[in-house]
């Protein structure tokens, strides 16, 4: 029975630390999708980047208002500049998010979980 | 605009804040890339000199401001790890920043806020003059109280003025003399707005004059993110170039309980022993 119960309550520690790692990997993914741009700051997620690529493909590229984080409207002078940098911080941060995510969802100790 | 960040730092009898502000001004400048400037006292830019961290503070800050050291002397008790003690602590001039400053967009932080990610740069060009951060954030998530999240039991949203970002104006100008005012009349704001007065808390006065400079309302946006924290029974493991494993006590056994790898974030330490411990491993990057 105390060989169960210790199994268990290892088991009950792994699982604490890798929900953590998982929570402070999200975080770190919405902290690194903050983007400040033209005195607003945006959230960069698909909603913002399909809007943006929508009004481009509209020919709607110049001196575009659009309403940031805080609900203040901010005008954007170059909307493919803006697209292009929202896109790069996207992928660069999802891509990061998947590898980090892969590593944890790998590790099957508490000490390769927070590399130790 | 010259951008920078700002740290306040008095030593105390017990903690060495001038060494925690030379660690949290090294990785602000690494990480944020933006020059820094220390505000201290006469006494304790003297202990950098004894304890030979000054010429590493030369490296680190960009300017090194010294000014009375502040007549308030609060004490708390402060856990390290299961252990605890009642140390003094010196920080009620938080609100001269502004006159102090040089620069024109300054974010001001807590010595004992250590900086590994860029996500603060984000708000250097933003167009709200004034930002402070809504919330702190527990590290485990689970060990927040009533009083980390408003001021009294009948009071306003807490700030935590960990973080304050703001733009030399005439208009934060009227803020930080609303905060000096309402430090000078501590003990009457805390009649009006029901919080106990026995030490003197910088968040409380800051939430009290962003209260009142946003005419009596919370303003539900225009903030700096919230401040992740580490508590002071947490201890840091270890620590790397981009980050620090930490381990977590336990709210009810009050016992490291479990460990976290914290890589890119930036954290609010409340345990400055643990920052102090780890400090050598940091100057050594200086």
């Amino acid at each position: 029975m105390d060989e169960i119960l210790k199994k268990a309550l290892d088991f009950s520690q792994y699982n604490q630390t890798l929900n953590l790692q998982r929570k402070l990997l999200k975080e770190k993914l919405d902290s690194t999708l903050t983007y400040g741009h033209g005195g607003g700051v945006f959230k960069i997620d698909r909603s913002l980047i399909v809007f943006v690529q929508m009004l481009i493909d509209r020919d709607r590229k110049n001196k575009i208002p659009l309403i940031d984080a805080n609900n203040n409207p901010i005008m954007i002078d170059d909307l493919e500049k803006f697209r292009d940098e929202i896109f790069d911080r996207y992928f660069s941060a999802t891509l990061e998010y998947l590898s980090e995510y892969e590593k944890i969802k790998k590790s099957r100790t508490v000490e390769k979980l927070v590399d130790l | 605009m010259k951008k920078g960040v700002v740290i306040f730092a008095h030593n105390s009898r017990e903690v060495d804040y001038a060494l925690t502000s030379v660690v949290s001004g090294f990785l602000a400048k690494k990480n944020l890339e933006v020059p820094v400037t220390l505000i201290s006292d006469t006494s304790t830019v003297e202990w950098m000199d004894k304890s030979n961290i000054y010429d590493k503070a030369l490296r680190v800050f960009e300017n090194i401001i010294e000014v009375d050291r502040p007549v308030y002397e609060n004490s708390r008790v402060l856990h390290d790890g299961i252990n605890s003690k009642t140390v003094p602590f010196i920080n009620a001039n938080r609100s001269d920043v502004w006159k102090l400053t040089p620069y024109d967009r300054t974010l001001m932080i807590d010595s004992d806020f250590l900086i590994f990610s860029k996500e603060l740069s984000e708000f250097w060009d933003s167009d709200v003059d004034l930002m402070i951060s809504p919330a702190m954030r527990d590290l485990r998530g689970d060990r927040i109280g009533y009083h980390d999240i408003w001021v009294s039991d009948e009071g306003i949203p807490l700030y935590w003025a960990t973080t304050v970002m703001f733009t030399k104006n005439s208009k934060t100008r009227l803020f930080f003399d609303l905060v000096s005012f309402i430090k000078k009349n501590y003990s009457l704001f805390s009649e009006i707005y029901r919080f106990r007065n026995t030490i003197y808390r910088n968040d409380i006065s800051f939430s009290i004059a962003k209260h009142i400079f946003d005419g009596y309302e919370f303003i539900q946006n225009n903030h700096l993110p919230e401040v992740l924290t580490a508590q002071d029974k947490d201890l840091i493991h270890s620590f790397y170039d981009s980050g620090l494993r930490i381990l977590l006590s336990d709210p009810i056994s009050e016992s490291a309980s479990s460990i976290v790898n914290l890589k890119g974030r930036d954290i609010h330490l409340m345990n400055k022993e643990s920052i102090v411990r780890i400090s050598q491993d940091i100057l050594e990057k200086i």
